[in-house]
């Protein structure tokens, strides 16, 4: 009986012994990245710029990116850059060709900003350097033109890319994280001239083919951009984010409907282009964000959007477009979109854990 | 360790004891690895998340121990206790591959079981039934967890629900001499538990663990 009394002590020992060893709560765990990155530089037109055009009246109006500016307004590269423990990404380029006739605001000269490596800028096209809202596209006698009158430096991709090389020794230093996302402007920049061609009474299939060539040999350009001038310049990690389905967007809604299926198809263009241009390279990871953006359109509640059709800012521009412009249209939870294209700031958290996600898979994060 | 040393000096005092093995009044203790393997099915993650955002966990050896009380000849109690376990968290279906994080977890077990055979013979399988608690705590989270969920925000933590489960055993217990015996035995809990984090965010996953233990036992009378 003795021993089975020692033998039942010895069984609470053990019990306190593993009640010890039951220490802990919730840790969060390492949140350093896998790899180490020295910066991130991004190229790209408004769906990355994170301010370019923050200056003069635009800033004075509380606007500045091409969203729902206020509060917690992060776009996806800025997301990107934190998750790397890089901080906030600042504009390699600032300014404005304002026409203050029009805008009411002084222009600002361009400015370029060492140490700033977020090159991308609203309105940017691949290699044309006039793009959306570029004052150079102004036309008095046209009203629907007056919108370009801000001035947006619409500084092309291959001019971002050119500018960093020129302020870096002319290549990359391997150790950085390079984020390229274009195509949207050539895609409604030609879509626009179908649709003019066709209005003045030109024949849709010969518009609808001189679109589609015209934007793949944008799409073109950008795989040889990459090529050459990024990865053969000694970047090692680079993501691409293709194009969102902009024939879904708030902008083409209600549009004739040969329309929407020029814009539908140059997308589509643009991004099989780049994938098969780009091909498989270990040194480059291609996002897929047109797929989850239309995913997003079919399926709003898994990524708890409320709206995927309305613009928050209503008709105002997102690049002016605040919180305090989208009080009255607010109905209580996340819009997709801020505008006509441009995703509400909660869209690009969407976005940027699809880019953590496809990193993550790759090793990258 | 002084649990470790009651136990050696208790059986050094109880090898001269010559009555049959496993009998009724009899205690078994056995100590062992265990490994334990869920077979997991994962719902997918709460809104916001990718479609087929899944999660798996992965499977993890430790000690064991174990103390059963022979009832009868035939029917006993065993009570499993032991040293934690810390489980891998990996992502599956669109998020497959991507090491989330860990959790540590102990299950005190409570088993009713039934053994063949008589007292003395050499092989004796057994089969049993009862109640596990399984208790979740230590989670830890990582970079990835934080960038798949709330890319650039804070750190994202996370808790996984402990959860009381029924358990169902096969076993067989080899003996060596009166009092040492080997044991092999295999556990399927049935369990479903949820994940929470501090996105807000749910993940449901059926864990359904197997274990398989392999233990050196001494008895006592």
């Amino acid at each position: 009986m003795m021993t089975r009394k020692v033998l039942i002590r010895s069984l609470g020992l053990l019990a306190a012994a593993v009640l010890a060893a039951c220490g802990g709560g919730e840790d969060a765990g390492n949140q350093n990245p896998k790899v180490a990155y020295s910066r991130l530089v991004s190229f790209g037109d408004s769906l990355s710029d994170v301010g370019s055009y923050k200056v003069s009246g635009v800033a004075a109006a509380g606007g500045g990116k091409f969203t729902v500016n206020g509060g917690d307004d992060r776009i996806w590269v800025e997301r990107l850059s934190q998750t790397l423990g890089l901080g906030a990404p600042c504009a390699a380029q600032t300014g404005l060709n304002a026409i203050q006739a029009v805008v009411g605001f002084p222009p600002v000269p361009a400015t370029n900003h060492s140490g700033c490596y977020a090159y991308a800028q609203g309105g940017a096209r691949v290699t044309n350097p006039v793009g959306p809202g570029n004052a150079l596209l102004f036309n008095p006698a046209d009203s629907t033109s007056y919108g370009n009158a801000i001035g947006a430096l619409t500084r092309p991709l291959a001019s971002q890319v050119a500018g960093h090389l020129a302020a870096n020794g002319g290549s990359f230093g391997g150790d950085e994280l390079v984020a390229v996302m274009a195509g949207g402007n050539d895609s409604i920049v030609n879509t626009a001239i179908f649709g003019a061609t066709v209005a003045a009474g030109g024949d849709p299939a010969t518009a609808a083919a001189a679109a589609t060539t015209a934007v793949t040999a944008a799409a073109t350009e950008l795989v040889a951009l990459i090529k050459d001038q990024i990865l053969a310049k000694g970047a090692q990690r680079v993501i691409v984010v293709n194009l969102p389905d902009l024939s879904q967007t708030p902008a083409y809604a209600g549009q004739d409907a040969a329309v929407v299926a020029v814009v539908a198809g140059l997308v589509q263009a643009f991004n099989n282009t780049v994938a098969s241009g780009v091909g498989s390279d270990a040194r480059v990871l291609i996002i897929d964000a047109y797929t989850i953006d239309r995913d997003q359109n079919a399926n709003p509640a898994r990524y708890a959007l409320a709206d995927v059709t309305r613009p928050a800012c209503g008709e105002t521009s997102s690049l002016l477009c605040s919180l305090v412009t989208i009080a009255a249209n607010n109905a209580g939870g996340d819009f997709k979109y801020a505008d006509g294209v441009h995703p509400t700031p909660f869209t690009h958290q969407l976005l940027a854990q699809l880019v953590a996600v496809g990193m993550a898979q790759r090793g990258w994060l | 360790m002084k649990t470790t040393y009651s136990l050696i000096a208790l059986a050094a005092l109880l090898a001269a004891s010559t009555a049959q093995a496993q009998s009724s009044g009899d205690w078994l203790v056995k100590a062992g690895a265990n490994q334990i393997a869920p077979k997991v099915s994962s719902d997918e993650l709460s809104p916001p998340a990718l479609p087929d955002t899944r999660i798996d966990v992965e499977a993890k050896t430790a000690l064991i121990f174990t103390a059963a009380y022979m009832w009868t000849d035939n029917v006993s109690f065993e009570f499993f206790g032991g040293l934690p376990y810390k489980h891998d968290i990996v992502g599956d279906g669109a998020i497959e591959g991507i090491k989330l994080g860990k959790v540590k977890q102990v299950s005190p077990t409570l088993l009713a079981q039934y053994r063949f055979g008589r007292p003395d013979d050499m092989f004796r399988p057994y089969v049993g039934a009862g109640v596990t608690y399984a208790y979740f705590y230590g989670t830890e989270g990582s970079a990835a967890l934080t960038a798949t969920t709330n890319p650039g925000g804070p750190p994202t933590t996370s808790e996984v629900d402990s959860k009381w489960a029924v358990s169902f055993q096969l076993g067989l217990n080899v003996k060596i001499d009166d009092h040492w015996f080997v044991d092999a035995s295999l556990i399927k809990t049935p369990l479903k538990t949820t994940t929470h984090l501090s996105t807000g965010q749910s993940i449901a996953t059926k864990l359904d663990p197997l274990s398989f233990g392999l233990a050196v036992g001494y008895r006592f009378r």
